[in-house]
């Protein structure tokens, strides 16, 4: 489990930085999150 | 027993992820100038504030959203509008739904505070958001409404307060 953890931390980071930085990535995952906030206010 | 706790914590880790990732787009968005999709953006700077007598708004009926910030707090948000009888609305529906409730700030903030600046087109307007609720001009704006977007906005969902609907006026 030790190295799960360590894992998903890398991958936690990895997020962080890719929504910060890289161009594109904050679009994605708001339209995608638009889509799920969408269908429960419904 | 201990696979059952491992698979809820994998699951929650992995959950974990989706979670971050919203999240930091959700600071991020809030450190700009505007909004984008579903965040509240930042102050909305950027742009010509505009002089003059009073806009002909009917212009706003082929614009699909605009960006509106509160002066108080001073973040910012997309939403749609209308112009009826000359005069510029804003509204926010899902206000009687839980999520609504929970997601939708903005009324209850603009009803204790109505300054507001919309940027349309590039260009900054200073309003003030006025709420209604019953008149008889509800049913023109509720038509208008369902006119331009694919809504069941109606004058009942107004009166019921399942809809917030501002008029934004002139500040002076």
């Amino acid at each position: 489990m030790k190295k799960f953890y360590v894992g998903v931390a890398i991958a936690l980071l990895l997020t962080i930085l890719a929504v910060l930085f890289v161009p594109g990535v904050d679009d994605f995952v708001e339209q995608t999150f638009q889509r799920y906030l969408g269908r429960a206010a419904r | 027993m201990k696979i059952f706790k491992n698979t809820v914590i994998v699951i929650l880790c992995l959950l974990l992820i989706p979670v971050t990732a919203i999240s930091t787009a959700a600071v991020k968005q809030r450190f700009a100038d505007g909004p984008n999709f579903v965040f509240s953006g930042g102050p909305l700077e950027a742009g010509e504030l505009y002089a003059g007598s009073e806009p002909d708004w009917s212009f706003v009926n082929d614009i699909p959203t605009i960006e509106m910030q509160l002066l108080e707090p001073p973040t910012s948000r997309i939403i749609w509008t209308v112009e009826h009888n000359s005069k510029l609305y804003v509204w926010s529906g899902y206000m009687g739904t839980t999520v609504g409730q929970i997601w939708k700030q903005w009324p209850l903030q603009a009803e204790e505070d109505g300054r507001a600046l919309i940027r349309i087109n590039g260009i900054r307007y200073e309003r003030q958001l006025n709420r209604i609720q019953s008149g008889p001009e509800l049913d023109g704006i509720t038509q208008a409404i369902t006119a331009k977007y694919p809504s069941r906005t109606t004058s009942e969902a107004v009166e019921s307060g399942d809809v917030w609907l501002f008029e934004a006026t002139s500040r002076d």
